[in-house]
Order: C-alpha cells, then sequence, then structure tokens
C-alpha cells in the first residue's frame, strides 16, 4: 500500500525542513556505501561520515524550529553546515547551501524555478571556493545538477518531476566521474562527494513519494535484531529512549503530518513501510516516551512496540570495557603510556604490557584529539608518550601534544606491531626522553604484516586486486592478492628475510574464527620451522590479521 | 638539493621542484583561493615575473622536508578544514610524487577573500 504522493508547486520553511531531515535520512542510510567509494582498497571512514555529519550539524540548526519562511530556514541550514564542515566534502557541501540560501533571501517559499536558481547559485558560489577547480568531484555532480534544473522548468513540474529530473541527471553525472578524474577510474570507483550528494538529493524525491528512508526497516525485521546491529556511540540530549513502533494504520498515512506530528516529541525519526505495515523510529527524553505510541494508536492498530533506555544501555556498554581492562596504575611523576588500540584484544595485550590507558581506534575509526586528550589530562604526571599505531592517527594525537601543557612526546609508530615493539622499552621510571630514543629505535626492529579483504577491485602498486580477495600489505605497502587468507599469509612471508627475523606473532581479529585461524596457523609452522610462533585473539575489525615479525 | 638513493644513481630534486609541486596542489585544493607572496621582496619580484613557487617556502634537513604555506582563503569557509585538506593534499602529492617523507606542511592564512557577502 504505497502512500498516495501529494504535489507541490511550491517549497516553503516547513517543508524544506522535512526535505533535509530525509536528505540527512538517506545519506545516513547509505553513509558506509559512500566511505567505501575511497581510493584505496583498504576499508576506511572517510566522506560519507563528513558529509553525514555535516548535514546533521545543518539539519541541528532547524530541528526545532517551526519557522514557516524558506528563506530563514535555508539560512540555518547553511550556518549550521558552515560551522559543523567536516571534511573536504564536508566544506563543498556547505558552500552549496551557503549559495542556496543567498539566492532566496527573504523569500516565503520558492516556486521551481527560484528552485533552480538557487542551485545554480549554490554551483557558482561552491566554485568560487577554489582556483582551479577539479572536475569528476562534488563540483561537477552540482554543476550538472544545476544545468538539469535550468532544462527542466521550461516544462510545467511540480516539485517530485522537478526532484526526479535533477536525481536522474545528478546519478548520470556520478556515473560519468571517472572519466574525468583519472584516479577514480584507475580505482574503479565513482567520486564519493558525488555520490553523497545524489543521495541527499534522492532523500528529497524519496520521502515525497513517500518511500522508505531507511532499507533495513523496508522489510520488517525484528527489533531486537535491529537494535544489536546498530551500535550507539554516544547519546545526545533529549534521546534517553528509543521507541520503535510497528502500526498498521486505519487509513492511508499522510507521513507529511506524521512526520509532523512526531517532530514534536523527538528526533531520530525514522519511518519505514512494508506490505501495509509501518514501522516508526524515534529517539525521545524520559518524559516523552509513551507519546509516539499513544499517538499512532490513534493512527491504526499497534502489532508491537519496543522502548529501549538508551541511558543506561550506555552506561552498561562502559562499564563492561573498564571493568575488563586492567590498566596499570601510575605514580606521580612517573612517564605514563597512552596507546591507541583497534580491538579488545590488542588493547589487553598493551594494558598487559603496561599501558598506562587506551584509546579505541585504529585505520577506519580514528579517535578525535578530544578523546586522546582526555586519555591522559588527568594523570598524576606531566610526562607521557603516545603510541598512535596507526599513520592516521598521527595528527590527532600531535594534536593533543599541542593542546597540553604537559611534556607529551607522539611515537611515529605506524602499526600495531611497532607499537608493542616500543612497548617493551617502556620503564614507568624511566626518563621521557631516553625512552622516547629507545622506542624510535624499537619500531624499526620489526616487520608489520597486515591482512584484509578488498572492499573493491582496483589495480596499485602493479598488483591487480579483485573485489573479495585477501589483499596483504607488507609495512603498509600493498605486496599482493589472493584468493585466501592463508595464501596472503605466505606472500607476506615470503617478503621476511630470514636471517634477520625469527619470531612471528599474530594477531587474528573479530572477522575471522579459531577454526579458521588453526588451519594457517599449522601450514605456518610447517613451512616455516624455524619461526617461533605466538597466535593472539587481536580483536580488530576490517584486519584478518596483523602479524609481527622480529 | 635533495637526494633520493636509487640503484642507478641518484636523483637530485631542486627546492623548486618541489615548491612547484606544492603550489600547484594548493591551488587545486578546495577552499584556497590564492597563494600570497611570503615577504615583501618576493611581492615585489611577482609584480615582474609569475612565479609558480609563490607563495611556498620548502626545508630540508637531510630526512624530511618541512613546507611552509601562505594562503588566501575564500570567506565563508571554514577555515580549519581548508587549512587541514590543504595540508592533506600537499603532503600526499609532494610524498606521492618525489618520495621523501614531508614532516610538517605548516599553513599560513595570510588573508580571505570575499566574494559574497550574505
Amino acid at each position: 500500500m504505497k502512500q498516495e504522493a501529494k504535489t507541490f508547486e511550491s517549497v516553503d520553511g516547513h517543508l524544506f525542513k522535512l526535505l533535509i531531515e530525509a536528505g540527512l535520512n538517506w545519506l545516513r542510510t547509505n553513509q558506509q556505501l559512500v566511505n567505501s567509494l575511497n581510493v584505496f582498497p583498504v576499508p576506511d571512514g572517510d566522506t560519507g561520515t563528513n558529509m553525514l555529519l555535516t548535514m546533521q550539524a545543518a539539519f541541528n540548526e532547524i530541528q526545532n524550529s517551526g519557522e514557516k519562511k524558506i528563506s530563514k530556514v535555508a539560512h540555518s541550514v547553511a550556518q549550521g553546515a558552515l560551522m559543523g564542515a567536516r571534511g573536504n566534502s564536508g566544506v563543498i557541501l556547505s558552500q552549496l547551501w551557503r549559495g542556496f540560501s543567498r539566492s532566496i533571501d527573504n523569500l516565503d517559499s520558492i516556486n521551481m524555478a527560484e528552485f533552480s536558481k538557487a542551485l545554480t547559485e549554490a554551483k557558482t558560489t561552491a566554485y568560487k571556493g577554489v582556483v582551479r577547480p577539479v572536475e569528476g568531484t562534488i563540483l561537477t555532480v552540482a554543476k550538472d545538477i544545476s544545468i538539469a534544473s535550468a532544462e527542466v522548468i521550461s516544462k510545467k513540474v511540480d516539485l517530485e518531476q522537478f526532484l526526479d529530473y535533477i536525481v536522474k541527471a545528478a546519478d548520470i553525472s556520478v556515473q560519468n566521474t571517472p572519466e574525468l578524474l583519472p584516479i577514480l577510474k584507475q580505482a574503479g570507483v565513482v567520486d564519493s562527494g558525488g555520490k553523497g550528494l545524489y543521495f541527499i538529493l534522492e532523500g528529497f524525491l524519496k520521502f515525497l513519494r513517500g518511500e522508505s528512508l531507511e532499507t533495513v526497516t523496508a522489510k520488517l525485521v525484528q527489533p531486537i535484531a535491529l537494535m544489536n546491529g546498530g551500535e550507539m556511540e554516544e547519546i545526545e540530549p533529549g534521546q534517553d529512549y528509543e521507541v520503535i513502533v510497528d502500526f498498521r494504520p486505519a487509513n492511508p498515512l499522510n507521513l507529511e503530518v506524521f512526520y509532523s506530528e512526531l517532530t514534536e516529541m523527538g528526533t531520530s525519526i525514522q519511518v519505514g513501510e512494508g506490505d501495509g505495515m509501518y514501522r516508526m523510529h524515534i529517539h525521545v527524553p524520559t518524559e516523552n516516551r509513551y507519546l509516539p505510541i499513544d499517538y499512532t494508536m490513534k493512527l491504526g492498530t499497534i502489532t508491537k512496540v519496543y522502548i529501549e533506555n538508551l541511558i543506561d544501555q550506555m552506561e552498561q556498554k562502559d562499564a563492561n570495557q573498564k571493568q575488563q581492562l586492567s590498566l596499570t596504575p601510575i605514580e606521580s611523576g612517573q612517564l605514563a603510556i597512552v596507546a591507541v588500540s583497534p580491538g579488545f584484544g590488542l588493547s589487553q595485550i598493551f594494558a598487559s604490557l603496561g599501558a598506562t590507558a587506551i584509546v579505541q581506534g585504529g585505520q577506519t575509526m580514528n579517535p578525535s584529539t578530544e578523546e586522546i586528550l582526555h586519555s591522559f589530562e588527568n594523570l598524576p604526571t606531566d610526562k607521557v608518550i603516545i603510541l598512535p599505531n596507526n599513520k592516521n592517527i598521527f595528527l590527532a594525537a600531535k594534536s593533543a601534544k599541542e593542546a597540553t601543557v604537559k611534556q607529551v612526546e607522539v611515537l611515529p609508530c605506524k602499526s600495531i606491531p611497532q607499537g608493542l615493539s616500543a612497548m617493551l622499552r617502556y620503564d614507568p621510571s624511566g626518563d621521557i626522553n631516553e625512552i622516547f630514543e629507545e622506542m624510535q629505535e624499537a619500531i624499526l626492529e620489526v616487520d608489520t604484516g597486515e591482512i584484509t579483504v578488498a572492499t573493491r577491485s582496483v589495480e596499485i602498486n602493479g598488483v591487480n586486486v579483485k573485489e573479495g580477495e585477501a589483499i596483504a600489505l607488507f609495512n603498509s605497502e600493498l605486496i599482493s592478492s589472493s584468493k585466501s587468507i592463508e595464501k596472503a599469509c605466505f606472500e607476506i612471508l615470503k617478503r621476511v628475510d630470514l636471517d634477520e627475523r625469527e619470531r612471528l606473532t599474530l594477531f587474528f581479529g573479530s572477522d575471522i574464527s579459531n577454526q579458521e585461524v588453526n588451519p594457517i596457523v599449522d601450514h605456518i609452522r610447517e613451512k616455516y620451522p624455524q619461526f617461533e610462533i605466538e597466535i593472539h585473539e587481536g580483536g580488530q575489525p576490517h584486519y584478518q590479521f596483523i602479524i609481527a615479525i622480529e | 638539493m635533495k637526494e633520493n638513493k636509487n640503484p642507478m644513481g641518484n636523483v637530485y630534486v631542486s627546492h623548486r621542484a618541489i615548491s612547484t609541486i606544492a603550489h600547484q596542489s594548493a591551488i587545486e585544493s578546495y577552499g584556497v583561493v590564492g597563494l600570497a607572496a611570503k615577504n615583501f621582496a618576493e611581492g615585489i619580484a611577482q609584480a615582474i615575473v609569475k612565479d609558480p613557487t609563490m607563495g611556498v617556502d620548502v626545508r630540508y634537513d637531510g630526512h624530511c622536508i618541512e613546507i611552509d604555506l601562505f594562503i588566501i582563503v575564500e570567506y565563508g569557509t571554514r577555515i580549519k578544514m581548508v587549512a587541514e585538506s590543504v595540508s592533506n593534499n600537499v603532503r600526499y602529492r609532494v610524498e606521492k610524487t618525489i618520495g621523501i617523507p614531508v614532516e610538517k606542511v605548516n599553513v599560513h592564512i595570510r588573508a580571505l577573500r570575499i566574494s559574497d557577502t550574505d
């Protein structure tokens, strides 16, 4: 049962707010897809997340406003996007909104001709932000959208027809980006920023058509399964409870009214539809926790309700993690070590070697400067060495160093094995400069092997990588792509200088099971009897193995 | 002059070559609308001859390169992000094309250009 799409000849502030929220939600649903479009085949959080956080900041500005003038709403969106811009794509996105809002200054609502003009102004403003625009990026897609919008308004179109036309044009433009930018073609991907922009506009269109903005709910999965899949990182104020209601409306649901009623009650609203059933998802403050249920009950038959106390869930999660890690307490004036670790097993190993504090993070989840700073600010010492254990985290670690009055050194260790090797030189009562120097030597004494599965086909360093194959990195250089994880391990061992190295330590990740690990290790033992081999559960995501070769 | 060890012999890369690469990648970086002269003398020289290395200062200590960029940023962008992204772009391009690690890229915002008022 599909919602009959209402036709709109113009967009006012209220509708614009709903469109922005839909764009945000649809981008959120597709965030990982956009993230996966990076040029290197290792999974790496990037454009999708940056654009999402920028849009989220934009939406936060208008979330609680009942403003009816589109110019005011658009202005707030532009302001929010500017202040919350994350990454390169976020900055460009904020410029697009800035141009858009400038074009419709003082208007109460906009018709399609004005919408088109605003899109053109958005493009022009974005292009002004750079001397030599690189084509085949989000800028090109914005340009093609603006051209398409000018074409379509020559006919008499309503909002849905208008969006339908420009979304199609955006899609074609995104597909064409590899033709304009060789690095995309080489990596076999389309431009991620352009794709993100496409999803925002497609979200507008899907909302108008009453289509689901969350593919998961289209299948109406069990609420419990839904909860376990989505992990919450932090809770914003007013999101104390999560309420999910499955219901069958008595009359066709007016989505617009439904959304606006729910907006009064809480945030993170998502509505999914399938076979005449709807699922509504909302985060509400404690005092509003029964309101969405009472409201939905008026509209039809409720089949299932699911409520969860998010605050309690977060506290439990925090408590669990703290309990299991036994960090070494430090006395005043001693030297502290902060290690960044991507998995629980690795955190335990760092802790057992004497790390004073652990920050969660790695290739796909870089910790912020604040998180690193927070980890050592309250320690009773002013001497700290940070082990970033990943090249992507150097910058955040260095910013933390600059933001504190404590004496902090950042060890340039690019991998977990380097970090562990450095950790062995740690002496809490040692001199920070001497220890730091010894650690710098220690990181050169270990080779690092890493094995992960390629997220797409690509050619790099003359290695032909196929999606789904196991790729091996030796000291961060891509060396091979193989059919199996085991073959990838042997590719790494081929690179090892057998006269220099005698010890292998394998840390297996969360994506591989014990049963899979054991035969691989047995084969390595057979083929390389000269090595002393140890195996630990690292628990890191994405990397099946991290191998330290000493 | 920089040396890059190579089994066939040595490769020497001049400061000027590095500056040119840095300059080109800086102006392709979003939010950067121009580079500014480092000092008065360079400003005058620039008025006479277009220099492809203007606004870039490169130092080399035998192991690592340190680069200073003097840029003009579009008003109304989030400057912190523009600075981060130009620094990343320049580091990536220089390391990729020359193969010598870049230790630091210092970004100096010399001016903002206002092309539109909101």
